[in-house]
């Protein structure tokens, strides 16, 4: 996919060329490599001592020029991925020095991160933005089980990252302590419940058909991680040059996305088009913007309200359809609801009372139709919970979001007959109701305008004011901003805001961040921001220290509560429910004494720090020497002090 | 002059500055700032979007706050008498009472260069 989010299929193919040449390429190097070995003249001690310890005969052999990772290096070489995120570990020692060496570190490239739960939820984010994966390699056991939660976020959040692992040998060949340790019989077996597909090959043939098939799977609807072992005996054995030639890499299928089938579509345009009030909801519906553009086509077929879920970007928030704000009462409205690829269905269409009883209701009227698109379905597993609450719909689609949507609005087309002048009423309608959001909007990030700590409103709209004209993008959700970024913001593009953490591990928004700003960067000539509560920040600073060495330039504003607020609400509620300490809730939850100084800490990793900013009138001017920081290919941190929410 | 005296006395038995006058503010924004409020509300009473709506110089009367207070519509947690009792909830509300006025959009240009509705 390229920098405008389109798919760019030459881009893809170049990949799959290169697959079939790969050995070719590999045949040469190997030729250049096995030039007559210069006999070593050894130092007579040295021959002494090896006379003395070894058996007479055959020296013993200590070098190779070629071992099995190198051929690792040509699969992942062939499948066009641009980067390696790792921190270092020596199960994939020879992994790692073929990929520098060999593979000269370019496509991919390494990048060198500072705790694994980086490596993978960069990739995470990366993935998002460049619509297509990148690599992570972990260490066997220890590195797998500190990216294990960046892999729940990328699993929640359907999106692809292919992850290597390393495991020692077969016992002969492990040495004792350590690679014990860090040997596993079955690698995937502590994050199988949310991955795609994982595999263990055991010959070097079984790897390159296995990372190509990973890659497949990872890529196709839904989309989703993948995890694949590197054995050490495989990555540091000697590769003769016969058993070399012995091997291939498959050609990478680049299937199609499944759209739904033309009689469901028939149906869904017969029922849309007979609503009264029919309403659009998206959540990770949109992959490109073309998604986005189809999706105001069928709006403004139907004249329909568009609820952007904030899963991708779905819709422009400055269309007239665009009814997020109203999001209760145009959905208690609603006679017909349809719902894209949604990650919570039930949740979409029901609520629940958070009180020492918890009661439940509909947010719909009674008798409301129900159509959903989603993939949702196509992977579901049984132990972790992210499936959601089972919900019953009139029409269930199993088939791709946006794959459909073309097919869709042709049906619509079709069905429309003598509808017109009714759906350029509701039209009126939407467009009167849309009218007074924004001033709503403004009129609430007034409120708060002049507060100290300052405010998430003013936040968002100082940032907006110094970054209007360029090519902007954000890295967050904005949710713990009081979602300012969707009503204040016109979000018109597709790479202009990439959804959430899918499963809500905090630390994925610094290290998504990193990984989207990446992805930025190779687009060319945008601005990628990331407003990042401290919470969040403090689980992995030290992302600059990685954007800082491999020039990733981006804005990190730490929204600075100086707590986990969402956890002091939760204790407040549990305070309040049992009648007793109210004002304890900051006990365990609350980052106060001492404050923590965020730009030094960003200074500390060789980023640009600017703060703490307590003075709402300090806020544009930070701003402004962030922006101009980050020209030169910087990572900029401002740490403002802010209201919680 | 003697008009407005008047007009200020009158003003004095309406029912907020009634309320404003019989609660003590200092000890109503220690509890506000201390016992949870701030937290869904802002430290200002601004309100949040995902949270909890604005409360700083509430429209409400005493007992629809107290009420809101001890029977919360939806979300809110209850503060009950043990927790709140009825004359810190007074002092709360004083103290929300006494809140300045905010800043209108209108003297904010900046504001007028977000979305373009
Ligand atoms: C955990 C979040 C939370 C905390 C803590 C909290 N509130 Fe609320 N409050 C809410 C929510 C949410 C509502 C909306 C109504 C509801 O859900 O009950 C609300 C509504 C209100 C309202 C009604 C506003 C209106 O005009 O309708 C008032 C007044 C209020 N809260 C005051 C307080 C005071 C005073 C405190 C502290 C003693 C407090 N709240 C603590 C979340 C909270």
């Amino acid at each position: 996919m390229s920098g405008n989010g389109k798919v760019d299929r030459r881009g893809f193919m170049k990949g799959a060329a290169v697959a079939g040449g790969a050995t070719l390429a590999t045949e040469t190097r190997v030729r250049a490599q096995t030039a007559p070995a210069q006999p070593k003249a050894a130092s007579p001690s040295a021959a002494q001592q090896a006379m003395e310890n070894d058996p007479p005969g055959e020296a013993e052999k200590l070098t190779t020029e070629k071992t099995g990772s190198d051929f690792m290096v040509d699969v992942c070489q062939t499948l066009g991925l641009d980067y390696m995120a790792a921190c270092p570990g020596s199960t994939f020692r020879s992994l790692q020095e073929s990929f520098i060496n060999y593979g000269k570190n370019t496509k991919p490239e390494w990048l060198t991160c500072l705790h694994e739960e980086v490596s993978i939820g960069m990739g995470h984010g990366y993935a998002k933005v460049a619509g297509k994966p990148m690599a992570a390699m972990v260490h066997g056991t220890v590195g797998m089980q500190h990216g294990a939660m960046a892999l729940y976020n990328a699993w929640c959040d359907r999106v692809p990252v292919i992850v290597f692992t390393a495991s020692a040998g077969p016992v002969e060949d492990r040495r004792p302590g350590v690679e014990w340790m860090h040997t596993v019989q079955d690698g995937a077996a502590t994050v199988r419940d949310f991955v795609k597909w994982d595999d263990y090959p055991r010959s070097l043939q079984s790897f390159s058909e296995s990372t190509v098939r990973a890659y497949q799977l990872a890529t196709a609807q839904p989309q989703a991680p993948v995890f694949i072992t590197a054995d050490g005996k495989l990555q540091e054995m000697e590769l003769s040059k016969a058993a070399n030639a012995k091997l291939s890499i498959p050609k990478l299928n680049h299937p199609t996305q499944a759209a739904a089938d033309a009689n469901a579509l028939r149906e869904a345009a017969k029922m849309l088009v007979a609503a009264e009030n029919p309403v659009i909801i998206a959540d990770r519906y949109a992959r490109t913007q073309q998604g986005v553009d189809d999706l105001v086509k069928l709006a403004e077929l139907l004249q329909a309200p568009v609820i952007e879920a904030r899963g991708r970007m779905n819709f422009p928030t400055t269309h007239y359809l665009s009814h997020w704000e109203r999001s209760g009462p145009v959905v208690a409205q609603a006679d017909l609801v349809l719902s894209l690829e949604p990650s919570d269905l039930y949740g979409q269409l029901n609520k629940m009372r958070d009180q020492l009883e918890r009661t439940e209701g509909p947010k719909t009227k009674a008798g409301v139709k129900v159509i959903s698109i989603s993939t949702h379905d196509l992977l579901v597993r049984a132990n972790y919970q992210d499936f959601q609450r089972y919900s019953p719909a009139d029409l269930s689609i199993t088939a791709d979001g946006e794959a459909s949507m073309p097919y869709l609005i042709e049906a619509v087309r079709q069905e429309i007959g003598d509808r017109k002048a009714a759906f350029e009423a509701r039209g009126q309608k939407l467009l009167a109701a849309w009218k007074g959001l924004a001033d709503r909007a403004r009129a609430e990030a007034a409120m708060s305008w002049d507060l100290t700590p300052i405010s998430t409103a003013r936040i968002y709209a100082e940032l907006y004011n110094q970054v209007k004209d360029m090519d902007w993008a954000l890295l967050q959700d904005g949710g713990f901003q009081s979602n300012w970024p969707h009503r204040l913001w016109p979000i018109e593009k597709h790479h202009q805001f990439m959804g959430g953490s899918g499963g809500g591990g905090v630390g994925y928004q610094p290290v998504a961040a990193l990984g989207g700003a990446l992805a930025h960067r190779d687009a060319g000539g945008r601005t990628p921001i990331s407003v990042c509560g401290d919470g969040e920040f403090n689980m992995a600073p030290h992302t600059l220290w990685t954007a800082a060495h491999h020039k990733i330039p981006y804005l990190t504003v730490v929204h600075n509560n100086r707590a986990y607020h969402q956890e002091v609400m939760h204790v407040q509620h549990m305070a309040n429910r049992h009648n007793r300490g109210v004002e304890n809730a900051i006990i365990g939850t609350t980052l106060r004494a001492p404050f923590v100084d965020y730009a030094k800490v960003a200074q500390g990793y060789g980023a640009v720090g600017i703060g703490p900013i307590n003075d709402p009138k300090d806020l544009g001017p930070a701003i402004a020497k962030g922006l101009d920081a980050m020209k030169s290919g910087q990572p900029v941190l401002i740490d403002v002090v802010s209201q919680p929410r | 002059m003697r008009v407005s005296t008047l007009l200020a006395a009158a003003l004095l038995i309406s029912a907020p500055a009634f309320a404003q006058q019989s609660g003590d503010v200092a000890n109503g924004k220690n509890h506000f700032d201390n016992d949870g409020c701030w937290q869904c509300h802002g430290y200002g009473g601004q309100g949040a979007a995902l949270t909890g709506p604005r409360v700083a110089r509430t429209a409400l009367t005493f007992d629809q706050f107290l009420n809101q207070l001890r029977h919360p519509a939806n979300a809110m947690p209850p503060f009950e008498a043990p927790i709140v009792p009825d004359a810190t909830a007074r002092d709360i509300y004083a103290y929300l009472e006494s809140m300045p006025k905010p800043p209108e959009a209108k003297d904010i240009p900046m504001l007028y260069a977000t979305k373009g509705k």
